[in-house]
């Protein structure tokens, strides 16, 4: 019966309009960007090498698609919650908002398994989100620009990995940015539990992510404590397969507390719609 | 006979210590010149701060007067200056002065400083110390100051290309100045600081093993239009 729900769940999502308004943005976006970046990609690269080119010459194919596919996650990566958030948070508020929900419960299924199908027809969208952002990123940009060595920059240098070396590191990066925008999905499904209307959770989703990623910037030292605990800090972990060498240390801690987050969420919305009140 | 054999490596010595350094520069840019192209393999690694790279491999190629390729698969960091510059510069005597120094010994070769001021104004490069071998006429050792690149000292090793003045391996030493990336661009926004944070210009190395020189064998103008 679970998996029944599930694949209705997922139709459902298919049939809405706004599933497909995050996968054309996505396309449109990494187009803009691919196209940029074969217009003027050598003076972007150029701005970040500033610093090292007054001695230093960098030969050899600098802009790839290796590093086009990175620069696209890099600056996609900030705005994908949000068209995550935009299905997601939908998923139970907005049977609440149109009635459906008594229905849905009169089926032969648990309170529990009718979230835990949201949950994870929620988490195959953002898998299919993931997919088609790795697709167009990584195969676009290959297709367009070739692959070759990249050039990761950071706040405190530069880091370049051989081309053979790579694509393990994009496979493994995905999987943990998957991870970060599944707690993104769990959060928006989570407070759609508690809402009676669809913008809510999709507003409450983006704001709680825009705050928590303000505190993790600030350098203030009152907020050091709470940092290591925001899933917005390690959102940006699948960034950490870049570096050189991999810190899986870190890495392993970012993907406990995105687990644990996405676990308390679950957890939460459970608890939550077993004791919502949907005869009103 | 003593005497003879003393006199004969005193008149020697003198003979070379009486070169004028204008001579031996010429004698030195004379070697350089007679390479007219070259193709070589480099092989070349890296240790400068705040750049982490694994040793790459690339073909240099040189034509007179001042054509100049790299061509790799991968990234390969080189110094800006180095390759053909200084050669440029020396060509023409006219530019420059010269003055003869000390000797000293690099990598067990006896060598005479040169020091080389540019005449007037305009130069990119505003001096050259050059230790050159005055026995082989190649430079051992350089080290030079430009308005663009700052110093780069670079020490020269020689193989079987000796007799053109080509080097087998050259290691440059160059300044690196503090580099700091916006947190906006970098966008690795979690990343703690580094608590010592170290404003100076810091030292760093480039070795590159040159080997399979092709030299004078002409090489076609498009390889360099590429």
């Amino acid at each position: 019966m679970l998996v029944k729900n599930i694949y209705n769940e997922f139709i459902k999502i298919l049939s809405k309009p706004r599933s497909y308004l995050g996968i054309g943005a996505l396309t449109i976006l990494i187009c803009i960007i691919i196209f940029a970046m074969k217009v003027d990609g050598n003076s972007i690269v150029s701005f970040v090498t500033a610093s090292f080119e007054q001695t230093l010459s960098f030969n050899g194919k600098v802009i790839n698609g290796n590093l086009i596919a990175f620069i696209i996650l890099q600056m996609l990566i900030v705005h994908i919650p949000l068209l995550v958030a935009l299905v997601t948070g939908d998923l139970i508020s907005g049977e609440a908002a149109m009635g459906t929900i008594r229905m849905l419960a009169t089926k032969p299924i648990s309170r529990t398994q009718i979230v835990l199908s949201k949950f994870i027809a929620g988490a195959l969208y953002t898998l299919f989100l993931t997919i088609w952002l790795g697709i167009l990123a990584l195969g676009l940009s290959h297709l367009i620009f070739g692959s070759g060595d990249l050039i990761v920059l950071n706040s405190d240098g530069i880091v370049i990995l051989p081309n053979n070396d790579i694509l393990w590191r994009y496979g493994a990066g995905f999987a943990v940015a998957y991870l970060s925008l599944l707690t993104v999905s769990s959060l928006s499904i989570c407070l759609s539990t508690f809402a009676e209307n669809s913008i809510g959770p999709i507003v409450s989703t983006m704001a709680i992510i825009i705050l928590f990623t303000i505190i993790g910037t600030l350098d203030v030292t009152v907020f050091d404590t709470l940092k290591p605990y925001l899933f917005t800090t390690h959102m940006a972990s699948w960034r950490s397969y870049f570096e050189d060498p991999v810190p899986f240390e870190s890495i392993k801690q970012s993907v406990i507390i995105l687990l644990v987050h996405n676990i308390i969420f679950i957890s939460v919305s459970i608890i939550g719609f077993n004791r919502k009140d949907i005869t009103s | 006979m003593k005497t003879l054999l003393t006199l004969l490596i005193l008149t020697l010595h003198f003979g070379v210590f009486c070169q004028t350094s204008t001579e031996l520069l010429s004698k030195v840019v004379s070697k350089i010149n007679t390479v007219k192209d070259y193709s070589v393999t480099a092989k070349v690694s890296a240790n400068i701060p705040m750049i982490k790279i694994l040793p790459s491999q690339a073909t240099i190629y040189f034509k007179q007067k001042n054509k100049f390729k790299v061509v790799s698969k991968g990234i390969v960091i080189l110094p800006k200056q180095g390759f053909t510059d200084i050669n440029s510069f020396l060509s023409n005597s006219n530019k420059h002065q010269s003055l003869l120094g000390d000797t000293s010994i690099i990598n067990s070769v006896k060598t005479l400083l040169i020091t080389v001021i540019p005449n007037g104004e305009g130069n990119d490069i505003v001096l050259a110390k050059l230790w050159v071998d005055y026995t082989r006429f190649v430079i051992m050792k350089s080290q030079i100051t430009s308005i663009s690149n700052g110093t780069i000292t670079t020490t020269y090793n020689y193989g079987d290309k000796v007799s053109f003045g080509l080097p087998s391996k050259m290691i440059f030493e160059i300044d690196v100045k503090k580099f700091k990336l916006p947190k906006s661009v970098a966008a690795d926004i979690n990343k703690k600081k580094n608590p010592t944070p170290d404003d100076k210009a810091k030292k760093g190395t480039i070795t590159i093993s040159l080997s399979e020189y092709v030299v004078n064998q002409g090489i076609n103008d498009s390889v360099f239009s590429k």
